[in-house]
């Protein structure tokens, strides 16, 4: 990005991008024309493909680097609202929650893959040792549901620690072979261990905080009801929004410097000073930590944890979303898990075929856009930094 | 435990390690070419079963009855498609992608297997339900003594050994092969003394992935059953095998096939729920990993500084 | 020489690769403040010996003393923190990443790499940040007066001359005591290579005590430059001295021009 923005951007074009996308996303999620439905999904495409090249996409990109606070209350603004519009649409909003709670473990599969360098092929299984921890702890224990999703997060970091060794100590082919092996694995030995629940899985409560149930629909009034899910859809913003919080002040730090430089060329990194096992297993660990805590959420709102939804092939779809979104850009990856996600549930025709689709199509990028839809940009410190 | 249950148990680990060490050759062949790992390869194995039975269902239609010309049949059209499918795959995904990164490659390759396997769940007729495979190999067993020994498995061990020891001296004996080494040990230079890289690539491929069909084909006459789902679990196995045994070595991937077979026997016999034996095997292979990061046989590379 | 004066003491350094011995029980000595020119035919083990005392290759024998402490064996990392920075005979610049965050790379030493400091502790981030962006701009400009203009740009976008300038401005700016540089020249004009020199002897003046051993092929910079040369064939170090009596040494134009028998 050249260095030649005025001193102070303009703000509106950002603004105008957040407001297009909720009403993107609104209209996505209301229309039911299936040929609408594919037009809108084409053209949110197109519509990413140009923005990351064009003018337009510059200044919004500059607006948010320089001055990001205004631009994030009205995204999060935008996004309440669109959430507030489907409040008794009990579909709508468990579309949202799941969109947002799975772009939540891909963000971590971000920090993993886009930053350090680390492939992970068992994503879903750590996402799956959050949900299980959450069944456990739910349903015998009486820890504070807070403290339950927590508990999932730490498993995860914990569990993934096992595989740090073998993982440090391998490159390339041989590292993704242990994350392929531990992902059939988790999956083998749920299905085989009647303590988890075996084939069935187990039962998950809802969650309750502070004394809020959200496993009720809300009334309001004598006439209408919101729908249960509004809450797990207002929390699971809430959680997303920290975490791309986090992974900002990550990315735009010395840390984010650190994980490039292993990712990039580990023996240079190694030559002037970088600890490269300690960045590798920083970024693993928090990566698989935020697998879990979306992976507990996830369960305590569908109310169930089975290992038909751990495997392989999740693993595989969400390093798809990770890579098509654009690696190593969050925004890219949110937009590509909203259309993988999403997609299968509202056009129905493809319902049957999507695996076979959406593989196609990974074919198709990688062939002709390996960068993605959103390419990453570079580093930018501090609002307002990047002037020579 | 009593013999013959022990003697069951070790001819079905040979029989699984031939075809665990016919897809782990495959593997190895791929990457010593072009540094790639063809995830694609167990669904390709998959495909050539499923050929195979397309083949039979043909041939009988068309009034054939010998077992043996049936056979005959299944097994060249299986090995002959699946060559050109094999090569396909490496002209089409595979070579464009050469100077990507391998995260790239190993993506593509995951997803060419997943439009296989979900093409013939898909567009085979009930392709999502497990489809008999005939048995066309005598089904009588010779006794000696406790131990029962089956006839079928003990033709296609031979075959399936005889196949990789044929690959084996392509290998090392033969022109092509020679080919095959030279732009595995150095691609650059062998295209510069002029051997045609991308045929010699799109033949090992071809010779790899025939090598793939033959196993998919033996194990649907071993266990007279093939579904579309087997192809994942049996390529990375493969996979596995392959790099225990250290990639890029051909003897190493024979060894891995059949160290692979061995641990999941292992595990069966141990534990009392069968369904152990995968994780048990896995994690022994997440163990060797760890202590020796390049295979058992280490690979035979290092990076230019 | 004096003891104390020795910056770099090898004794016997050998590598070896499977059966082929990449160096062969190499002596050397390196003095405070010294430029020493290493040089000899392609494979004659120069890179190797850089890698060796990097910590990047195992050493098979022999041992390595700098600034009077040990170092053989050590880690990369290790090598780094005493004081020993090196250029790429390839190079290894991160394209990706700005000319401002290649610099940082190798600045490893002076960042706060603290979680809490990074994530938390902002406005002292900017101030560690303002601070080191001013050491960067200032030795860029040491090297071309226009090359801080394009610091936030990528590296990739930079020219293959001032990808050089930018890669061992990443060696200088930690400040190290020896300077390791791997063929710097290369690909470069003798105008061009000329200019690079001169700026690093600038930079040397500039940072009292740095020494410098340097591999190069182009003759007339290490004439220029160096102040004792080691010439390398085959592992081995076969002569020794100032530029002057190693060309004129039989031994080693035996070594460049093959015998003449």
């Amino acid at each position: 990005m050249s260095a030649r923005a005025a001193q102070q951007p303009v703000l509106w074009p950002a603004f105008a991008a957040t407001g297009a996308i909720a009403c993107f996303a609104y209209l996505f999620l209301r229309v039911e024309a299936q040929w609408e439905v594919a037009a809108l999904a084409v053209g949110a495409v197109l519509a990413l493909l140009a923005f990351g090249r064009t003018r337009l996409g510059a200044a919004v990109g500059a607006a948010w680097s320089v001055r990001p606070v205004p631009l994030a209350w009205g995204a999060l603004l935008a996004a309440s609202v669109v959430v507030a519009l489907f409040a008794e649409d009990h579909f709508a909003l468990l579309l949202i929650a799941t969109v947002l709670l799975y772009g939540l473990a891909c963000l971590g599969l971000t920090i993993q893959f886009g930053y350090a360098g680390v492939v992970n092929f068992s994503g879903a299984a750590f996402f799956g040792v959050g949900g299980y921890t959450a069944a456990v702890l739910a349903t015998h224990t009486a820890l504070p549901h807070p403290l339950v999703l927590a508990a999932g997060g730490v498993l995860a970091g914990a569990i993934g620690s096992l595989l740090v060794l073998p993982l440090l100590r391998t490159r390339g082919h041989y590292a993704a072979l242990i994350t392929i092996a531990f992902a059939i694995l988790f999956k083998t030995f749920l299905e085989v261990n009647d303590a988890l629940g075996g084939p069935q899985g187990l039962k998950v409560p809802g969650m309750r905080m502070l004394g809020w149930s959200f496993n009720d629909n809300i009334p309001l009034g004598e006439q209408t009801e919101l729908s249960f899910y509004l809450s797990y859809a207002v929390f699971s913003l809430l959680l997303l929004a920290g975490a791309l919080l986090l992974m900002r002040r990550l990315e735009r730090s010395w840390l984010g410097l650190s994980l490039d430089a292993v990712r990039i060329d580990e023996t240079a990194a190694a030559v002037f000073g970088f600890e490269v096992a300690r960045w590798k297993i920083l970024a693993f660990t928090l990566g698989n930590v935020l697998a879990g805590v979306a992976g507990a959420a996830y369960a305590m709102m569908t109310g169930f944890v089975a290992p038909a939804s751990f495997t392989f092939a999740e693993s595989l779809i969400m390093v798809s979303i990770v890579i098509l979104g654009g690696l190593g850009n969050p925004v890219g990856v949110l937009a590509a898990a909203a259309l993988v996600l999403v997609l299968p549930e509202k056009l129905q025709v493809i319902q049957e075929y999507r695996f076979l689709l959406f593989s196609g199509f990974v074919i198709l990028v990688l062939l002709f856009r390996p960068e993605g839809l959103l390419p990453r940009t570079l580093r930018q410190y501090l609002p307002g930094w990047g002037r020579a | 435990m009593d013999l013959s249950l022990l003697g069951q148990y070790v001819l079905n680990g040979l029989m699984l390690g031939t075809i665990y060490a016919m897809v782990a050759v495959g593997f190895t062949l791929f990457f010593g070419v072009l540094d790639v790992i063809k995830f694609s390869h167990g669904d390709v194995l998959m495909v050539g079963a499923f050929t195979g039975l397309v083949a039979y269902l043909g041939l009988s239609a068309l009034g054939v009855q010998s077992n043996a010309l049936l056979t005959l049949g299944v097994m060249l059209s299986a090995v002959l498609l699946i060559a050109l499918l094999g090569a396909a795959l490496a002209r089409w995904l595979v070579l464009p992608l050469r100077g990507a990164p391998p995260i790239n490659l190993l993506l593509i390759t995951l997803m060419a297997g997943t439009v296989l396997r979900e093409a013939i769940r898909l567009f085979y007729p009930a392709g999502a339900n497990p489809k008999p495979f005939p048995r066309l190999l005598p089904a009588d067993s010779v006794s000696f003594g406790a131990l029962t020994l089956r006839f079928d498995s003990a033709i296609l061990i031979a075959l399936g050994l005889a196949s990789i020891v044929a690959v084996h001296l392509l290998v090392t004996r033969t022109r092509l092969g020679l080919a095959i080494r030279a732009v595995a040990q150095d691609s650059e230079t062998a295209q510069v003394v002029g051997m045609n890289f991308q045929r010699i690539v799109l033949v090992t491929f071809a010779i790899g992935s025939a090598l793939a069909a033959l196993a998919g084909v033996t194990a649907g006459l071993y266990y007279n059953e093939i579904n579309f789902g087997m192809g994942l679990l049996l390529g990375v196995i493969g996979f596995s095998a392959a790099v225990v045994g250290g990639l890029g070595n051909l003897y190493g991937a024979i060894l891995g096939g059949f160290l692979f077979a061995g641990l999941q026997t292992l595990g069966a016999v141990w534990f009392a729920v069968p369904a152990y034996k995968d994780v048990f095997a896995f994690a022994v292979v997440i163990l060797v990993m760890t202590w020796r990061p390049t295979g058992l046989i280490a690979e035979q590379s290092a990076e230019r500084v | 020489m004096s003891e104390t004066a020795t910056l770099l003491r090898c004794e016997g350094l050998s590598v070896r690769f499977g059966g082929l011995t990449a160096l062969n029980r190499l002596d050397l000595r390196l003095r405070d403040g010294e430029i020493l020119g290493l040089i000899g035919p392609n494979g004659s083990g120069k890179t190797t010996f850089f890698n060796a005392l990097t910590g990047l290759y195992r050493a098979a024998g022999g041992r390595t003393w700098f600034a009077g402490a040990e170092i053989t064996g050590l880690r990369p990392q290790a090598i780094y923190d005493a004081g020993i920075a090196r250029t790429f005979q390839r190079s290894r610049l991160c394209l990706p990443l700005s000319v401002f965050d290649n610099l940082m790379i190798g600045n490893h030493r002076r960042l706060s790499l603290g979680l809490w400091f990074n994530l938390c502790r902002r406005s002292r981030f900017a101030q560690e940040l303002q601070r080191h962006v001013e050491r960067a701009r200032a030795l860029l400009a040491a090297f071309h007066p226009r090359l801080p203009e394009r610091m936030f740009e990528p590296a990739g976008a930079l020219g293959m001359i001032d990808r050089r300038r930018v890669e061992v401005c990443r060696a200088l700016i930690s400040e190290p005591r020896l300077l390791l540089l791997d063929e710097p020249s290369a690909g470069m004009t003798h105008d061009e290579t000329r200019e690079l020199m001169d700026d690093i002897l600038a930079a040397r003046e500039r940072l009292p005590g740095l020494s410098i051993i340097l591999i190069e092929h182009e003759m007339g910079v290490i004439e220029r430059v160096s102040e004792r040369c080691v010439v390398l064939n085959f592992g081995e170090k076969i002569c020794e001295g100032p530029f002057a009596a190693v060309v004129a040494d039989p031994q080693v134009q035996e070594a460049y021009l093959g015998s003449s028998s």
